[in-house]
């Protein structure tokens, strides 16, 4: 009996050295102890200065892209030749028993893809015709087949997926690595959050919420009409040498006042209004995509300057257009952005919830015009960071919050459109750069695509895998709050990193 | 089991104890409590589940026993025999404590200490905050004439303790400041801050403190604090966030803060004001404190799932706010730390789990909170309708006459047979009750309406009877949604997709009697009545009756040619109801079937059987009681007195047309309705275990004897004088927002997990005098403002600033960033735009267009008229998924959960705000012309006038300088440039008073952007 090994004993974190290829004694283990929380004391000078990792990171930024909605895995990568057979017949009672769905009522019928698939890439990869740009780009492209998650809802999939919890409250995945390793760029914001599709995510700004974490390292969401940042430009009439000009007064009065009272915390705000003032310079700057060449826009499909005509009444589903550069424009920016030391760019690209109830989420029609968005956008953004050796240092991570039913929905009330209901158990997703081993297809389903059969990836897992990545431990990266130490893998810390994944 | 060797490592560690610091015995609490706490509870605590080893630490009896392993942890006294001694300093690696994957690691002063621990008896006591507050005697000081009250003595002889001196007063500008500040979250007005100054009297400050307090200001300033624990918001949250309107609960909170409710009665009516004898209106808005949870709209949700995510976070929401405990962790597993199990969690559970409101879009329960006007309109038209109602009994000769000619036209209708099944089924399951008039009534769950698709069958006996037709009456229920004539969720429609008729034959087969024909008195648009009889889709198609849902309709179905029916035969009737929608529910929700012989079945409705049976007897027959039954009927109908009905309906009208705000209350169910609470597995909703009745964790105090076990009797437990935490975390929170941090720097924890409590006897004397005040708020207020600590400068010294960065010691006054809403309205209070307007529904001051971008709903921001642009920031409207930007920048939150304590940041987003944020640039404006207006003809003048108004002291005549320079250098360079100048004055605030010039204006507006920028003025 040994008093250290019981309440040592935990598998998954066994698991997740042993398989790291560092023993326990490997580990520099100092830095592990003495980075118990990683909470600033407030008035700290710069609570986003860059702070040493964990371990050795695979990648120093990641660009996360969120296809909000959730995209069908069986209509993109997923390629079921049984579904097709079946196409139109009830669905077996075993999927049904038991089974929680959030449109889908009584027996409905299997949904086999309209798309033809063909094998792609040196995997070999059963790709939907819809992807014209992806094949180019499947060397450096893992195609995980297992994501599984606990969410059926968008909202709480979507809160889960990136904050660890469900409900409101939880801090997001770009926060925690802002929290975790600071910024490497100190004139811009650490996390930034980019959004296309006419909506913002279901869940709202929580999904990029700091949450339980101090406010600093929330996402700043940059948009691309109006300013790029909230209140980053002067008052009408006020120059930049006018504003210069005030806050070096601004800075000799708050001098004064530091002398008179001697408050660190007024060392701290001079210091902070001179940053606002070169974010003033460097946001825009970086925003500015009219610097990059027309092979570089082509790359992506980018046109700068691009303002969405989406209407803002009703479903803007109606009336996506395949050649709308929101999305692609967003890719260059992100590009841009790690390019300039960003920790962490989030994409949200709303409108790919294809239930088949209406004219907007009719998948035939309606999903090659969503991949005819983003499809030479993420590839773009694979070869340009790859051309700039930036492909090993950034990871990308593409998918939904969850996967979309083998079954066609049936609550359609009028006519006849074709679609999908929400589907935890199993669903697609990508990932590239920073320390993935492109070139494969990682886990598998069953014939129909229901569940997994194999290498299952739980959104734990893939959270785990994330912080890895960028020198974090998923284990370790903790801050206390309401009585526990609060993880972005959950406190229980279920997960462990799918290392077939990595280099 | 290694081999035990004691090693080099422990040697010295044991030499240690002789360099521990003091002589004082070891106090468990404050020394060794919190390195169990860190490094060893978590397996040897109080959670069974997870203990490792056998061993438990949190408790003296267990922690002496032998272990697992029949070693014994702790020997009192014997340092060689302590198991525990040897692992924490023994160097074999899978021996030693904590271990290291756990990431923990033992310092060698905390393994001294704990050694000595052991050697001095290895004394426990219970977590401090368990304890009962009591009052200590006031400590003794040694520097004299420096304390003011009570408070001051402790904090003193903290100081004393540290060797270091306690700060002299401030001047009396910065603390009429920090105290207008603090007590109404604006600055002082001119009036009482001049009153202040000018008197001479030693209790000058005190009588400056009690007119804060009677300032109806002050009940906005602490009814913010409250609302960020109530997690007020204008929304549902979730994803489609929609409105909710429940800002009465937020007046109520600004009144009772206003009128000092003591803090016991404020917690009863909020916590269960529906449950006291005969509630007030008052007291049933109060209980929307828990209202304010969020409500999940999103498509597809489970209600009742996300009903008990709502009643788990009034739990952990109550415990929070009044106990200063988290319980949150126990609804999964029990609590690693704090003796709460995960059975304790759903017994404290089961109090708040009797309640109506189960995630509804329409927020029932609610209560109509008409205002002044609203009451008497509607006292007003109820007088008028009732008497309008007379009227219509009135009879005139005409009237009289025209009977007979209504009756004849009755008579033809008599055909009509109000049928009264013998059996009904529905074969959702859904209950269906034949109600005394004939009329079946099927049973709803409220809004959220029927069955995705149902199917009603009837049997009756047939008449004797020629049938010519059906008659099917759809009529509106107030128990349907929205008060509908059909059970859709949300709306109250129905589509009647089918109907079927038949008869048993001799050889006991159904035979269908066909319908040739059939007419509605109206008709939902593409859901036509002929559709029932020729249905294209019955999945897509039927008859429904949008948007006149409300009022009763007719359907007739009449056969090709009359059919004799044989008395007693068993006829079926189906009423098909197969109609898929996104939303369920479009089943009939309330009709009546009748048939007819009538040679061409007409669309009228039925008249009252009395009536009919009256109208079959012979005029001349009837009794006066059977004429005036029948005349009462008769005028109410007849043609004569259309004017009165339709003054009637236009009355009804109108009073409909009153729409008091509704807000959201708590209101428990009916006993018969009650729920069983059961444990749920590791929080999941799907996995019920054992039941448990309502009950309070038993390592908390005793649960008085004769309490209803109800909320009534959880608040009036929580506000016991038994409680040892509620008037503690009550007390510490108004310190914190005076101080800037607590006494127990984690308001939110106030168990073992929590910061330690710098003030222990002083928090414990606030606490027993804050009860013994009768919980007023004010009292507690006015004794923090009127010590000495809180008087002090706030001047550090680089020493002491070094030393005790974060002023946990009070050697100085307090000072720190204002938070959000107080720095929005001292600006505009400085700036004169500031709206003193009270209370009201929520308001929209400038934000950037474009923000709100919510998935399903198109609503958006638009910015309020008027002074309503410029009101205290705490009427600012919360959108939760999108709050307002100032705010949430600022560190406030988006009140999604209880927030206890706001972090501070201090963050370059904030500096672009105060910059550039157009309601700061307004600001800006808007205070230049009043330094222009205000500040003398000279230029110095003015510029001293704007610091002064901002920082409410004497400008240094270098501050006054360096504006004066700067205002020359935008001059000069303005000169280039006279529409920037002219925007830079005007724009948003618009058009500059008459004569001003625009270059001046401007100029002064940059000096003013600099002064609303200070450090000084953002810092409290």
């Amino acid at each position: 009996m040994n008093l250290l090994h019981e309440c040592a004993k935990s598998i998954t974190r066994r698991h997740f050295f042993g398989k790291l290829g560092m023993g326990v004694g490997a580990i520099a283990l100092d830095q592990l102890l003495n980075d118990r929380a990683r909470a600033d004391e407030p008035g700290d000078a710069n609570p986003l200065a860059p702070k040493k990792p964990h371990f050795a990171p695979k990648a120093k930024s990641i660009i996360y892209l969120h296809m909000a909605g959730s995209p069908s895995q069986l209509d993109l990568f997923d390629y079921k030749p049984k579904l097709v057979e079946h196409n139109g017949q009830k669905c077996p009672d075993e999927f049904l028993k038991g089974k929680r769905f959030a449109f889908i009522k009584g027996v409905p019928n299997m949904l086999g893809t309209p798309f033809k698939f063909s094998q792609q890439g040196p995997s070999g990869a059963w790709l939907s015709e819809v992807w014209k740009h992806l094949p180019e780009v499947l060397g450096d492209v893992a195609i995980v087949k297992s994501m599984n998650t606990e969410q059926f809802n968008h909202a709480p999939a979507q809160l889960f997926l990136h904050t660890g919890t469900q409900l409101l409250g939880g801090a997001s995945m770009g926060a925690w690595a802002t929290y975790g390793l600071g910024s490497e760029n100190q004139n811009l914001p650490g996390f930034v959050v980019l959004t296309s599709g006419g909506k913002t995510p279901d869940a709202g700004v929580s999904v990029w919420g700091g949450g339980f974490l101090p406010s600093v390292y929330q996402g700043v969401q940059c948009r691309t009409d109006g300013d790029p940042v909230l209140f980053l430009s002067n008052p009408k009439g006020m120059s930049r040498e006018g504003r210069r000009d005030t806050l070096d007064v601004l800075k000799k009065l708050n001098d004064m006042q530091e002398h008179e009272i001697g408050d660190p915390e007024t060392v701290t705000r001079i210091s902070q209004y001179e940053l606002a003032f070169r974010m003033q310079m460097s946001v825009p700057d970086a925003m500015d995509i009219t610097k990059e060449p027309q092979n570089i826009l082509d790359l992506y499909g980018a046109k700068p300057g691009y303002v969405s005509d989406l209407h803002k009444a009703g479903d803007v589903r109606t009336s996506y257009k395949g050649d709308d550069p929101t999305f692609a424009n967003n890719c260059l920016l992100a590009r841009r952005l790690v390019e300039r030391g960003v920790r962490f760019v989030q994409l949200y690209d709303w409108g790919w919830d294809h239930h088949g109830v209406s004219p907007g989420e009719h998948i035939p029609t309606i999903l090659p015009i969503k991949v005819q968005q983003i499809d030479r956008a993420f590839s773009g953004l694979i070869k340009d960071l790859k051309q700039r050796g930036l492909l090993d240092s950034t990871l990308i991570v593409w998918g939904g919050e969850f996967g979309r039913t083998p079954m066609q929905q049936n609550n359609n009330p009028s006519a006849n459109f074709i679609g999908r209901d929400h589907h935890p158990f199993a669903f697609s997703m990508m990932m590239a750069g920073g320390g993935i081993k492109g070139g494969q297809v990682y886990g598998e389903t069953d014939e129909l695509g229901y569940y997994i059969t194999e290498n299952p990836v739980s959104i734990r897992d893939l959270q785990a895998l994330i912080l890895t990545q960028i020198g974090l431990d998923p284990f370790k990266l903790i801050y206390p709050y309401q009585g526990l130490e609060q993880r972005l893998i959950g406190v229980e810390g279920k997960a462990k990193v799918p290392m077939k994944l990595i280099k | 089991m290694k081999q035990l060797t004691l090693t080099m490592a422990a040697v010295c560690s044991f030499a240690a104890i002789g360099a521990f610091a003091s002589d004082a015995p070891i106090n468990f609490n404050r020394d060794i409590r919190p390195i169990l706490t860190e490094n060893c509870f978590k397996c040897h605590g109080f959670d069974k589940a997870a203990r490792k080893g056998g061993l438990r630490l949190d408790d003296r009896d267990a922690a002496m026993l032998p272990a697992k392993s029949e070693k014994r942890a702790i020997v009192p006294g014997k340092l060689d025999e302590s198991e525990l001694v040897r692992r924490i300093t023994t160097t074999v690696e899978e021996d030693h404590m904590p271990p290291t994957e756990s990431g923990k690691k033992l310092k060698p002063e905390q393994i001294a200490t704990l050694k000595r621990w052991i050697a001095e008896g290895a004394p426990f006591s219970k977590h401090w905050s368990f304890e009962k507050p009591v009052k200590a005697p006031l400590p003794a000081v040694t520097t004299s004439g420096w304390t003011k009250n009570e408070i001051d003595f402790f904090v003193l002889q903290k100081i004393e303790s540290e060797k270091i001196n306690p700060s002299p007063e401030a001047n009396k500008f910065t603390l009429a400041r920090r105290a207008a500040l603090d007590l109404t979250g604006l600055p002082p007005s001119p009036d009482s801050l001049k009153s202040f100054i000018n008197d001479p009297s030693p209790n000058a400050f005190e009588k400056y403190v009690d007119t804060l307090l009677a300032s109806p200001a002050y009940g906005e300033r602490w009814a913010r604090v409250w609302l960020d624990l109530a997690r007020f918001a204008d929304t549902k949250g979730y994803e489609k966030d929609l409105r909710r309107t429940i800002w009465p609960w937020r007046d109520w909170v600004i009144n009772a803060f206003n009128v000092d409710m003591p803090y016991d009665r404020f917690t009863r009516e909020q916590l269960a004001g529906d449950l006291l004898e005969k509630p007030t209106p008052d007291q049933l808005v109060a209980t929307g404190f828990h209202r304010n949870t969020m409500t999940n709209e999103e498509g597809g949700v489970d209600h009742e799932e996300f009903r008990m995510h709502s009643v788990r976070d009034r739990v952990d929401t109550t415990v929070q706010v009044w106990m200063g405990l988290s319980m949150g962790c126990a609804k999964c597993h029990t609590h690693k730390y704090d003796p709460i199990t995960i059975n304790d969690y759903y017994s404290f559970y089961a109090f708040f789990n009797q309640t109506e409101d189960a995630n509804r879009g329409d927020e029932q329960p609610t209560l109509a909170t008409p205002s002044r006007n609203e009451a008497e309109r509607i006292a007003t038209l109820d007088a008028s309708i009732a008497s309008a109602e007379l009227k219509l009994k009135d009879s005139t000769p005409e009237i009289e006459a025209a009977l007979p000619a209504w009756e004849n036209e009755i008579k033809q209708h008599l055909g009509w047979q109000t049928i009264r099944p013998k059996s009904l089924k529905a074969v959702s399951g859904s209950v269906m009750e034949q109600q005394n008039d004939g009329s079946i009534l099927v049973k709803s769950k409220g809004q959220n309406g029927g069955p995705p698709t149902e199917k009603y069958t009837l049997t009756f006996d047939a008449p004797q009877l020629d049938l010519t037709g059906l008659r099917i009456e759809a009529l509106p229920d107030a128990s349907h949604p929205k008060g509908g004539v059909g059970r859709s969720k949300d709306d109250g429609n129905f589509v009647l997709t089918g109907i079927k008729l038949s008869v048993k034959s001799a050889d006991g087969k159904d035979e269908e009697i066909p319908f040739s024909k059939a007419v509605a008195d109206f008709s939902q648009h593409d859901y036509p009545i002929e559709h029932v009889l020729k249905n294209p889709d019955s999945k897509k198609h039927g008859w429904a009756v949008s948007p006149k849902l409300t009022e009763p309709h007719i359907a007739v179905f009449s056969l090709a040619a009359p059919l004799k029916l044989v008395q007693g035969k068993e006829l079926t009737l189906t009423l098909d109801h197969s109609f898929e929608f996104s939303f369920p529910g479009f089943s009939m929700g309330k009709f009546r079937i009748a048939l007819t012989s009538d040679a061409v079945p007409g669309l009228s409705p039925s008249v009252p059987d009395a009536i009919t049976k009256i109208v079959a007897v012979a005029p001349e027959a009837r009794n006066a009681e059977q004429k005036l039954t029948l005349l009462n009927h008769f005028t109410s109908v007849c043609p004569q007195h259309k004017a009165v009905r339709d003054e009637i309906a236009k009355l009804k009208g109108e009073r409909t047309a009153v729409k008091p705000v509704a807000t959201p209350i708590l209101r428990e169910l009916s006993e018969k309705k009650r729920r069983v609470t059961k444990v749920l597995n590791r929080g999941n909703f799907l996995d019920q275990t054992e039941a448990v009745e309502a009950a309070v964790p038993s390592s908390l105090h005793a649960w008085p004897e004769g309490l209803p076990k109800n909320r009534l009797g959880l608040a009036q437990w929580i506000c016991s004088p038994e409680n040892p935490l509620t008037a503690r975390v009550a007390v510490n929170r108004v310190w914190a927002q005076m101080f800037g941090a607590g006494i127990v720097e984690t308001l939110e924890d106030f168990g073992s997990q929590g910061a330690p409590v710098s003030h222990p006897e002083l928090l414990d004397w606030l606490a027993v005098d804050f009860m013994e005040n009768g919980w007023s708020f004010k009292k507690l207020v006015k004794k923090i403002a009127l010590s000495a600590s809180y008087r002090q400068s706030a001047r550090a010294t680089p020493e002491l600033a070094k030393r005790d960065r974060f002023n946990r010691l009070l050697a100085r006054g307090p000072r720190f960033r204002m938070e959000a809403e107080m720095l929005r309205d001292q600006a505009l209070a400085v700036s004169g735009l500031l709206s003193s307007k009270m209370f009201g529904p929520s308001v929209m001051p400038y934000q950037p267009p474009g923000l709100w971008k919510s998935t399903y709903s198109n609503d958006d921001w638009a910015t309020s008229p008027g002074e309503d642009r410029y009101r205290r920031g705490l009427y600012t409207f919360i959108k939760r998924t999108t709050p307002y930007p100032e705010a949430i920048l600022f560190d406030a939150t988006s009140r999604e959960t209880c927030t206890l304590r706001r972090p501070r940041t201090n963050t370059p987003l904030q500096a672009l705000i105060t910059l550039n944020d157009p309601v700061f640039v307004e600001c800006a404006q808007a205070l230049a012309r009043k330094m222009a207006l205000k500040g003398g003809e000279k230029l110095e003048g003015q510029v001293a006038f704007g610091l002064r108004e901002a920082l409410l002291r004497e400008p240094r005549t270098e501050e006054i300088s360096e504006l004066v320079k700067l205002y020359e250098r935008r001059i000069e360079e303005g000169k280039a440039d006279k529409t920037a100048m002219e925007k830079l004055a005007t724009d948003p605030l618009g058009p500059l008073p008459a004569g001003m010039d625009p270059a001046h204006a401007a100029a002064l507006t940059a000096v003013a952007n600099v002064i609303l920028n200070l450090d000084e003025f953002v810092t409290k």
